[in-house]
């Protein structure tokens, strides 16, 4: 409850500005269910923001970050779709994104995108084990 | 739904909405209540555009179906039910899974981005049913089908009370 | 001197084996959502028979082909009514007098939604019963009814429903038009998992979910009328010809099909059933008070019935003699016909709050 009052607090009305297009895109595609802050819902939506960081280090985490359904399967065009996600990994990551972190472009999301995954959780699981910690 | 509802509601929709309300109870049209038919919006095609209100007007009934935000909405709506636009009835809990959309506020000329967040853990509210069912898609799209209870994602659980019409950010 | 009436002793019914001209009308009871619901109508005799209680957010009771002597129904009950501890459960109840004589206990994630046939299915052999879950993380409980348990859950990632295509084998539809093949082993756990090529647009013409079966082929209609069939072989699920429901003239008409349950199929004739009404775009939940009749073979239109209230959902008894059920969810009245020449026969009133979908044995 305290977490749902805090979320209201933080979006209170909107300021003149438009919205960012990436920021409005990831509030429209993505927010529903990673909310605000990326921070998901416990045990329903995974949280983003420690993963994220964690999974562009490798070339595995970054076709993973397209071909889970809610990224392919949008109906955000591939630069659009790879706006947003630099946006997430750059405005959401709680631990710092690695330096050596380039942004995707169309055309690298465009070819992971449709091969959509069948084994989410297992390859997420793989992808984050703590062997990995720091690969 | 009748077919002028449906000649109204697609005129007060704007060009700019780009996706709508999600919520199962979109099927009992003829349940509403305390809909007016007519809209508050008075756009029509070919008709000039209406003058810019003061920038964070927000004209209109927040219990009324065409209240401006509820562009895209399907479910009670909390201001008929002890709630407002962005908070829930007491004992509700809003759940952070949900559905977002665009809205054109005739107030100031802008679009905003509106969050339906649902209010759970209590049965429904029952009053100011409100539905549409443009751009739905069916179940297996779930982020476009107004067919799934988001209240699944609250902590309270599936019980549904009503839903909220909340700004997050203006899409332009 | 007349004799008096003798006194009665006060007992309960009990029913006898299904008759082909039963109907159950599921409920969810939206204003009272705790407090769903499913109702058993004779048909024939136009007089309800029994019901039963079941808990929140119901989707419908699921009817085992050979006579098992069970129905079976998912349904999620809170230890308080609204709020505590939600337990859902598969409980069993048998067709003789409609109490609950077992229950399976599954993973509290049945997917809460307007209710659909292709939220629940059992397995061609009638043993594993399967169950769509939305947290909002997609997958399928499966639980076998022989040995009445819960064996695991399958994850289908953007994919959703169940669409049973063998004994071991069902298919989901995919949020990206392809459909994902899942098969079971022998005792009901995942044996894989595989997705087919996009078979439809989702973006510009997706399918409704509510798709009937005539033998090995699923025969869905998109929102703007076009029928799929999908044909499961040994090699996977197949997309048939495609052909459309309207002429062109009657397309440009408007002429669509929609409702919540709105396609039956007959199955000894190969007959479709559809609900069809005259809209616009993204009215394919609108009801209608046409009934449009088609040889699935032959795609041909062979009857045009008019209903007398509007019809939301559709159901037809499978018997040589078929019955055509209609009923509407803003309405608590059942009507029934004659399915083969659309001759109106009686109403049964009264049946449920918010009457959602139908089952026929």
């Amino acid at each position: 409850m305290r977490r749902a009052a805090a979320l209201l607090v933080a979006l209170a009305p909107a300021a003149a500005a438009a919205t960012e297009p990436a920021q409005a895109n990831y509030m429209l595609h993505c927010m529903g269910c990673h909310v605000s802050d990326g921070s998901g819902a416990a045990g329903k939506v995974p949280s983003v923001r420690d993963s994220l960081p964690r999974l562009v280090a490798s070339a595995a985490g970054r076709r993973f970050l397209v071909q889970v359904p809610g990224a392919s399967q949008s109906t955000l065009t591939d630069a659009e779709l790879a706006a947003v996600l630099n946006w997430m990994v750059r405005t959401l990551s709680a631990a710092p994104v690695p330096a050596a972190f380039r942004d995707y472009s169309a055309a690298e999301v465009a070819s992971y995108r449709h091969a959509p995954l069948v084994d989410v959780s297992g390859t997420r699981a793989r992808l984050l084990s703590p062997a990995r910690a720091g690969g | 739904m009748s077919r002028l509802d449906r000649i109204v509601e697609s005129m007060a929709r704007g060009v700019a909405r780009r996706s709508s309300r999600r919520h199962f109870l979109g099927s009992l049209g003829a349940l509403l209540c305390g809909a007016a038919v007519m809209p508050l919006l008075p756009v029509a095609r070919g008709a000039p555009a209406p003058a810019a209100g003061p920038a964070g007007a927000d004209p209109g009934d927040p219990g009324s179906c065409d209240y401006w935000r509820h562009c895209a909405i399907d479910g009670f709506l909390c201001s008929c039910c002890g709630g407002n636009t962005h908070s829930c009835p007491p004992g509700t809990e809003p759940s952070a899974i949900t559905w977002v959309g665009t809205c054109h506020n005739p107030g100031d000329g802008h679009d905003y981005i509106v969050s339906y967040n649902d209010c759970c853990g209590k049965a429904s509210c029952g009053r100011c049913l409100c539905n549409r069912n443009e751009n739905d898609k069916p179940l297996y799209m779930p982020f476009a089908s107004n067919d799934y209870n988001w209240c699944a994602g609250s902590q309270s659980g599936i019980a549904y009370n009503c839903s909220t019409a909340r700004i997050v950010g203006r899409a332009r | 001197m007349r004799a008096e009436l003798p006194a009665e002793p006060s007992t309960s019914e009990s029913l006898p084996p299904a008759g082909p001209h039963w109907v159950w009308v599921n409920d969810v009871n939206f204003f009272s959502m705790p407090d769903g619901q499913a109702f058993l109508i004779d048909a024939d005799a136009g007089r309800m028979l029994g019901m039963v209680s079941t808990g929140y957010s119901f989707n419908s009771v699921v009817l085992p082909k050979a006579a098992a002597g069970v129905i079976y129904s998912p349904e999620a009950y809170y230890s308080r009514g609204t709020r505590g501890t939600r337990t859902d459960v598969v409980t069993l109840y048998d067709t003789a007098h409609l109490k609950p004589v077992g229950e399976i206990q599954i993973p509290p994630k049945r997917a809460s939604v307007m209710p659909m046939s292709a939220a629940a299915g059992l397995t061609d052999d009638q043993r594993f019963l399967l169950i769509y879950n939305f947290t909002p993380s997609q997958s399928v409980t499966v639980v076998d009814t022989r040995s009445r348990r819960f064996v695991g859950e399958i994850e289908t990632p953007g994919c959703g429903l169940v669409y049973p295509t063998g004994a071991r084998s069902f298919f989901s539809i995919c949020g990206d038009g392809a459909l994902l093949n899942v098969t079971l082993t022998e005792e009901g756990k995942a044996a894989a998992r595989e997705r087919t090529a996009v078979m439809f647009d989702g973006a510009r013409d997706p399918l409704t979910e509510k798709g009937i079966r005539l033998g090995d082929t699923w025969y869905f209609v998109s929102f703007e009328g076009t029928v799929y069939p999908l044909r499961a072989t040994a090699h996977g699920v197949e997309l048939g010809r495609k052909w459309p429901l309207a002429t062109q003239a009657e397309r440009a008409q408007g002429w669509r099909s929609g409702g919540l349950q709105h396609l039956a199929v007959h199955r000894a004739s190969g007959r479709l059933y559809a609900i069809m009404h005259r809209g616009g775009p993204y009215t394919h939940k609108d009801p209608g008070t046409d009934v449009w009749v088609y040889e699935l073979a032959s795609h041909k239109r062979v009857q045009q019935i008019s209903t007398r209230h509007k019809a939301g959902s559709i159901a037809v008894s499978q018997d040589d003699q078929p019955l055509l059920y209609t009923c509407f969810i803003e309405s608590n009245v059942l009507d029934i016909y004659d399915a083969q020449t659309g001759r109106f026969l009686r109403s049964v009133e009264g049946v449920g709050q918010t009457p959602t979908i139908m089952v026929t044995p």
